[in-house]
């Protein structure tokens, strides 16, 4: 990012990195940081003591405020592979992919956007006011049906 | 938000974590630098993954091999402009402090406090003074009995004072704060829509 440009989400300048870059949603770093934590607790007899504090209560944060919360989701994570290069979306990519898109989202819009979960389009545009700006302009009913569409994925099978 | 970000960095391991697996000790390595410290990219809060560790060579007079080791960390970044959801923490006459759990220098100054408002103190506690906001008639108290979202207003990094010799791919190693001052958009809306 330009030294002279100010960084506002508001209206979307955050530096082109972080607008390609790997943002991620609540629930997803509740599913890295459970997996890391069932992991932690198969290799090591006192797991307490390798997790650090910044760990459990960003872990306690992200749960708490998770759009998708799945109880069996751990359970489904376990038979992910512990490490992976590149992050893949583990709740179907398919979904978010379609979103971002059909109603040219960036990541960090759909990533505010799934931490907040919105009701309706009016709580949309006063969170995420870039939404009615950067050239797509979208009407209160475009931004109802990806609302609609965001509520409808689902976990990855 | 929280990011997934790639750096570089050159890790020497100590001699006694050597009986362990290389990438295994590596971590530990990396966890002590870089775990809850605020770097320019974001308060570092776990070590993701290991792409690649080269080198093991040992420097004339050092009893420990040193590795050029790319790794992912997962970083909480705030953005201005973000808005993100919170939890009160405590209030005075000056404003509110919220709290995230693992990052508690939030703060909402007076002026950012939805309007109509008053401050009065706290009968459930002396030493505090409470926030009410007044919409529609109604008297809405601001307090931990609900989420609270707050727009990112800006972002302070305290004076920071560099340890490390090396010039990484980092540019800060920081410990300490990094506090947010927000335009408070009041959304008490935990189990019902306002």
């Amino acid at each position: 990012m330009s030294g002279e440009e100010e960084e506002n989400a508001v209206e979307l300048k955050i530096g082109d990195e972080f607008l390609k870059a790997k943002c991620l949603m609540n629930c997803e770093v509740s599913l890295i940081f459970e997996h890391k934590y069932e992991h932690l607790q198969q290799v090591s007899e006192d797991p307490m003591n390798q997790v650090s504090q910044v760990f459990e209560k960003s872990l306690q944060y992200v749960k708490r405020f998770s759009r998708y919360k799945n109880p069996d989701v751990v359970q489904q994570v376990r038979e992910y592979p512990l490490s992976f290069f590149s992050f893949v979306r583990v709740y179907m990519p398919y979904d978010f992919d379609r979103i971002l898109s059909r109603h040219q989202l960036t990541e960090f819009e759909l990533c505010v956007l799934c931490n907040l979960c919105p009701k309706t389009a009016e709580e949309a545009v006063a969170m995420v006011p870039s939404l009615k700006t950067k050239g797509r302009a979208h009407s209160d009913e475009v931004i109802e049906k990806m609302l609609n569409d965001l509520s409808l994925v689902k976990r990855f099978e | 938000m929280f990011c997934l970000s790639e750096l570089e960095d050159t890790v020497r391991v100590p001699p006694d974590l050597l009986k362990l697996p290389l990438e295994v000790a590596i971590k530990k390595v990396l966890q002590k630098l870089f775990l809850d410290k605020v770097l320019s990219i974001g308060l570092c809060v776990s070590i993701y993954d290991i792409k690649s560790a080269e080198g093991g060579f040992v420097l004339p007079g050092d009893g420990a091999p040193t590795y050029k080791v790319v790794f992912i960390i997962v970083v909480f970044r705030p953005f201005v402009g973000e808005v993100i959801a919170a939890r009160f923490k405590e209030s005075d006459s000056n404003g509110l402090r919220l709290t995230l759990g693992f990052f508690e220098d939030i703060y909402v100054p007076a002026p950012l406090i939805p309007r109509p408002n008053r401050c009065e103190p706290d009968p459930c506690n002396r030493n505090q003074m409470r926030w009410v906001w007044i919409f529609e008639e109604q008297e809405y108290i601001i307090d931990d009995s609900y989420q609270i979202n707050f727009r990112v207003e800006n972002i302070s990094y305290p004076p920071v004072p560099t340890e490390r010799a090396e010039d990484g791919a980092i540019d800060d190693d920081g410990l300490g704060p990094v506090s947010w001052w927000e335009g408070c958009s009041e959304r008490n809306n935990e189990d019902d829509d306002t």
